[in-house]
């Protein structure tokens, strides 16, 4: 693993843990931010090893006769099955409290976001398309001003996630749900303006976003019927 | 004198065994380089380079090869793209280049010793990426593994400042 995507890694953990220990001081039961915290570490490593083999099966190493490339992060983790499978162990880890627990992670999750687009500082991957807006920064030598897309996400993953802890309490699974919606939304939002040589997966995130939407929707709709007028 | 053929056949038998597999690959021998030879390819060059200094034994790079596959066929036209294949042996480079970057149109170069990255201001470590505007001034020098973002944003910026 390159050093920059291991402080990368680091911060964005460090950002989870520090979500979770504000979560407990905003209230929330200890024994369930300890167990949280205590899914999101193996929850990590199993992401970072389903990434590994998806990566090392696209590029057509055969993961069985070649198992010591697994831990060769570096040669590339891909994205999408490597969060499919950390929220699937944590779904199984957690499963008798899924609905508590995928709330409670809700806003850690968005901090850990927060913390690995805002690591694109000690990457040097900030940057995006080009801007002439007060704020764009440009490249090392470059005069070509561009928009800071990493940090702008980056903020707004911080400002959902606080929010969610703030305007405390929702009905159930509302978090869960509008977690989702900030964490796809965000991406989709800001992929016009990233660096890219397709348009990027945004097929995942409009399906993410509509995912999270029914969510929040049916934990509104929930809760409405279980307090009749 | 049977023992004499048998042992003769035994040897001849175990000789083709241990020997390296026939190459049929369609991948010409890649045309050694130098790091005059490269620094005078950039000096004339009209078009923006891109250099890529890679190895078949590096595990890294061959997760770049599908980015630069997408990069060739998107910037190609505009873009120079050179592989340098550093520390390695042909056929080694003729597999890896058959099976991972056949279908573009980059021209790779072979540096036994990898003599050519470090002329350029590169380190020992593998895979590297140079960027440089036409007449060969680095505008950008990538250590590592590249990423889509990566290569996208330098190719952008190249582009904008040739």
């Amino acid at each position: 693993m390159e050093f920059t995507l291991l402080g990368a890694t680091a911060i964005a953990l460090t950002s989870v843990y520090c979500m979770s220990w504000l979560e407990e001081h905003r209230g929330e039961t200890a024994s369930h931010s300890k167990k949280l915290r205590g899914l999101i570490l193996p929850a990590t490593l199993v992401g970072l090893v389903a990434g590994r083999l998806a990566a090392m099966i696209s590029n057509g190493v055969n993961p069985l006769t070649n198992p010591q490339e697994i831990i060769i992060l570096r040669a590339g983790v891909v994205a999408g099955p490597a969060t499919i499978a950390a929220l699937t162990w944590i779904a199984w880890a957690g499963r008798s409290e899924l609905q508590t627990l995928t709330d409670r992670l809700a806003p850690a999750a968005l901090a850990g976001l927060a913390g690995w687009h805002g690591a694109c500082v000690v990457r040097d991957t900030c940057l995006g398309t080009s801007s002439d807006l007060p704020w764009a920064l440009a490249q090392h030598g470059s005069s070509i001003t561009r928009h800071p897309v990493d940090l702008y996400a980056s903020l707004a993953y911080l400002v959902i996630a606080v929010a969610l802890i703030m305007l405390k309490p929702f009905p159930p699974s509302f978090a869960a749900g509008a977690g989702l919606v900030g964490a796809t939304g965000v991406r989709l939002l800001t992929e016009p303006i990233r660096a890219s040589l397709d348009s990027g997966p945004t097929h995942w995130y409009l399906a993410g976003l509509l995912g999270g939407v029914a969510l929040t929707g049916w934990a509104v709709s929930r809760s409405r019927k279980a307090t009749p007028d | 004198m049977q023992r004499a053929i048998r042992l003769a056949a035994s040897l001849t038998i175990a000789t083709a065994a241990c020997s390296a597999p026939s190459i049929d690959t369609a991948v010409p021998e890649l045309p050694l380089t130098s790091p005059e030879a490269i620094t005078e390819l950039l000096a004339r060059s009209v078009q923006p380079v891109v250099i890529n200094v890679w190895a078949s034994w590096c595990i890294p790079c061959r997760a770049e090869a599908p980015l630069l596959n997408k990069a060739v066929s998107q910037f190609g036209e505009i873009v120079h793209f050179i592989g340098i294949n550093v520390r390695d042996n042909q056929s080694s480079a003729q597999e890896f280049i058959e099976e991972l970057l056949a279908e573009t149109n980059i021209d790779h170069f072979f540096d036994r010793y990898g003599a050519v990255p470090l002329a350029l201001g590169g380190s020992p470590g593998i895979p590297l990426t140079f960027f440089y505007r036409p007449g060969g001034s680095l505008i950008k020098l990538h250590f590592g593994v590249l990423d889509e973002r990566t290569l996208a944003l330098q190719i952008d910026e190249l582009l904008a400042r040739s």
